[in-house]
């Protein structure tokens, strides 16, 4: 699960770095309000600014935002690698309101949608350890695959084709939802995403309905 | 030196018979305070119907599974919403501040094209009516989303009215800011009086010029987009083509960055007038604060596709690069306001603790915009509650805690008299803790999950007690602002009945030059027997200030010689 390692680091470092700032400013205006306080008699500074630290504190700023730029557009990368292994191919259509995971090379062209109302949702089987390649695409307005756990999400267009590559690494099952605002029912367009074994998958693509159970993500 | 009134002649009604006191004098005014206040007055109104809107979503969302209304109506309130706050509320309010305050700030007797800016006032209600209108009809109202995108807004899955009346009440609405946002603009730059160099105009005029640049550079795009899916809606074949689907993203964006910060500079720079005056200092880091304005707003017109990067179209490392480094103007405008209040001699009146608050609180919001710019996080949050979280804190916790600074502030000036300051307190206090306890948990909510412009949510998803925890914080600010109106109503009665105490030209020793007339000034803005006090800074008054005193000083010791 490329995608939920990558997002792991930024997101902590970032959410460090963040909090870091955060707490500095709020101790300095603390100070202030303490410290400057009318009431303590300060004298107010004279100095209209102090171009020579302005300069090194921009020069501070523009070499952290380069790092940042560089870093995190590395990690972009790295997670959207080409898979070393061909991928096994889902077409996933979105409409409104609900899913369908069709699998073009299965022998039996398996097919599964769903109404998406109550309990009555689809779900997207896939092969743990194996690169899956899901191709998104709608058939009426703009929606968007989201797996919280896996901390991605494509958007799927009418009149054009997304793709993006996931690997599992263990079986499990997931919630996934529709994330871009659809129409009425968006709230619950809702779908599972269940990893099982290479064997399973296969038995699935010949027709074999799947066992149920579920997992959690690490 | 006296600034004369050279427009004497031309802005006065014209001998015609209207009472200036009466609603038709209000109406058809071409004096920049009144229409000013008209846009300020009406986008406060508009600003407490959407916010009675969210109230309504957050009792929905306040628990699982509730259906206080069905979820198409759901959809039109967070559409009107959002839209409301964007285009009619804080928009025309940073707007119609510039309108009311640049004129005075500069010395000038009136603003340039006073007519013009007044069409623009009318455009702004006009559309603000037909947008609201929608409630009106057979469908409802638009139900699209603040930005609306086609396929999801075009005549087959929008057909209702309302959509239309949405495209038509935006349009007019923004063609009226970017009137307005021109004559700003010309004022500033054609109208200062002999003295205001550039580089003596006060912070919040800096803030004004790149805001009205922004308007000028930016909104048009948004007419396109607009245009554009009028277009779609009378033929429907326009949308099924991806071309105009993405490119209708590329110019709602196009737009819909920018705005953000036209939505940010004035109150930022209200906070930073604040934070000076009561600081008792001049602003420090001026011109680092004035260039960082610039540059922040020619870097805005280049960030647009951060707002796609799920859509697989965009070319995510370059608006990454982009967005990362607005960091840098960002943090210069931190340097200033910070070294301020460190140098200051503090005191905690009402405006001063909005601007404070506004600090921090702003922070959070710029903080997450970092992460959300960065695209492997991005890819998780965005069209989540964090980005809800995320834009509440700017605009919320940020541009509205900087308007509240502004109207505590600015409210002697053109009323003459002060608002209760234990009202404002408590406004305060109860709007803190409310902003906090209704957002900040929405930031966990969006991580785990929840997406945003939802009805509602099942049980099982585990976002009950944080969604409780959001709804009970807007109890919070339901109540602060009650406050506030109550605080606004009762001394603009006190005006009315002639009983308020007039508060002086300068209560709070002020920087400025709107400082240096009476309250309400005079409609030519500084009495002809009055002569402005030279312009010598960018906070002449202070200089006035200051040399007073040192000359008081010199005459104390030449024994009885004045020093004025
Ligand atoms: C200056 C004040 C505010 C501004 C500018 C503002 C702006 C927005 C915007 C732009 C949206 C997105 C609409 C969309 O998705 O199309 C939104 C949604 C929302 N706002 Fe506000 N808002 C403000 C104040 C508030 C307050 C005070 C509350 C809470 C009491 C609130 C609660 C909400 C809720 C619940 C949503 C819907 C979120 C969703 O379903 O995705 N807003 N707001
Ligand atoms: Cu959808």
């Amino acid at each position: 699960m490329i995608q939920r390692r990558v997002f792991g680091t930024v997101f902590t470092l970032e959410s460090a770095v963040a909090a870091f700032v955060f707490l500095v400013v709020l101790a300095l205006v603390c100070h202030a309000v303490v410290r400057r306080r009318a009431g303590r008699q300060p004298t107010p500074s004279d100095r209209p600014q102090r171009p020579v630290l302005e300069k090194y504190y921009v020069g501070v700023l523009a070499a952290f935002a380069a790092f940042l730029v560089a870093w995190t557009a590395w990690q972009n990368h790295e997670e959207h690698r080409p898979p070393n292994r061909t991928p096994v191919r889902v077409d996933v259509m979105g409409f409104q309101w609900c899913w369908k995971f069709g699998y073009p090379q299965s022998p039996a062209k398996v097919s599964v949608t769903g109404t998406c109302r109550g309990k009555d949702l689809p779900t997207l089987v896939v092969p743990t350890g194996r690169p899956v390649e899901l191709r998104l695409t709608s058939n009426d307005v703009i929606h968007s695959l989201w797996v919280p756990d896996l901390r991605y999400k494509m958007d799927a267009f009418p009149d054009h084709v997304n793709t993006f590559t996931l690997t599992l690494d263990h079986e499990g099952r997931w919630r996934g939802r529709c994330a871009e605002f659809c129409g009425e029912r968006h709230y619950a367009m809702d779908f599972w995403i269940k990893a099982v074994s290479p064997e399973e998958y296969d038995r699935y693509l010949h027709g074999q309905p799947i066992g149920t159970g579920t997992g959690t993500a690490t | 030196m006296t600034v004369a009134s050279p427009a004497a002649g031309t802005e006065d009604t014209g001998g015609r018979p209207v009472v200036p006191g009466g609603w038709l004098g209000w109406v058809t005014s071409t004096d920049h305070k009144r229409i000013g206040l008209l846009t300020i007055g009406t986008s406060l109104v508009i600003f407490l119907l959407m916010g009675v809107l969210a109230l309504l979503m957050r009792s929905q969302l306040a628990q699982p599974d509730l259906h206080v209304v069905d979820p198409a109506t759901f959809s039109q309130l967070f559409t009107i919403h959002g839209s409301g706050m964007i285009y009619m509320v804080l928009t025309p309010f940073a707007v119609g501040m510039g309108t009311y305050l640049v004129p005075l700030q500069i010395g000038a007797p009136g603003i340039a094209a006073p007519r013009l800016t007044l069409l623009g006032y009318w455009l702004y209600v006009l559309g603000a009516v037909l947008m609201l209108s929608g409630f009106a009809t057979p469908q409802g109202a638009h139900a699209g989303g603040w930005f609306s995108y086609p396929p999801l807004a075009d005549k087959v899955h929008s057909p209702g009215l309302g959509s239309d009346l949405w495209i038509a009440g935006v349009l007019l609405a923004t063609t009226g800011v970017i009137i307005m946002g021109w004559t700003v603009l010309w004022t500033v730059l054609r109208r200062r009086a002999r003295g205001m160099t550039m580089l003596r105009l006060p912070v919040f005029c800096w803030s004004m010029i790149a805001s009205c640049l922004m308007v000028i550079g930016a909104f048009p795009a948004l007419l396109a987009a607009l245009a554009l899916l009028a277009v779609g809606r009378a033929d429907a074949s326009v949308f099924t083509s991806n071309t105009w689907n993405i490119g209708y993203q590329h110019l709602f964006w196009f737009y819909g960055h920018p705005v953000v910060y036209v939505m940010f500079f004035p109150y930022l720079a209200a906070v930073a007038e604040v934070l000076a005056v009561f600081s008792g200092r001049r602003f420090f880091g001026y011109k680092g604060t004035a260039l960082s304005l610039l540059v922040f707003a020619a870097l805005s017109m280049s960030v647009w596709g951060h707002h796609m990067f799920a859509t697989g179209q965009a070319t995510n490392d370059y608006y990454s690069l982009t967005s990362i480094a607005l960091l840098v103007p960002a943090g210069v405008e931190y340097f200033g306001m910070i070294g301020t209040i460190l140098g200051g001699r503090i005191r905690l009146r009402t405006p001063m603790l909005f601007a404070l608050a506004f600090i921090p609180q702003f922070l959070i919001g710029g903080l997450t915009g970092i992460m959300v710019g960065t695209p492997v996080i991005d890819y998780h949050v965005t069209d989540s509650y964090f980005v809800v979280a995320h834009l509440h804190y700017v605009l919320f916790a940020g541009s509205a805690f900087g308007l509240f600074a502004a109207v505590y502030y600015w409210t002697p000036k053109v009323t003459g008299a002060m608002l209760s300051e234990r009202l404002g307190r408590l406004h305060f206090w109860l709007l803190v803790v409310g902003t906090n306890l209704t957002f900040l948990p929405m930031f966990a909510l969006g991580y785990q999950g929840m997406p945003r412009r939802v009805a509602t949510y099942a049980s099982f998803d585990g976002f009950a007690w944080l969604n409780l925890l959001a709804s009970i914080g807007a109890g919070f600010l339901a109540v602060g602002i009650g406050v506030f109106v109550v605080n606004v109503l009762w001394t603009l009665r006190k005006v009315a009945l002639g009983r308020s105490g007039n508060a002086g030209d300068d209560p709070w020793q002020a920087h400025t030059l709107e400082w240096a007339t009476s309250s309400p000034p005079p409609r030519f803005n500084f009495a002809a027997d009055r002569s402005l006090p030279p312009i010598t800074s960018f906070a002449p008054l202070l200089d006035l200030r200051e040399r007073r005193a040192s000359g008081a000083a010199v005459g104390a010791e030449q024994e009885g010689a004045s020093g004025s």
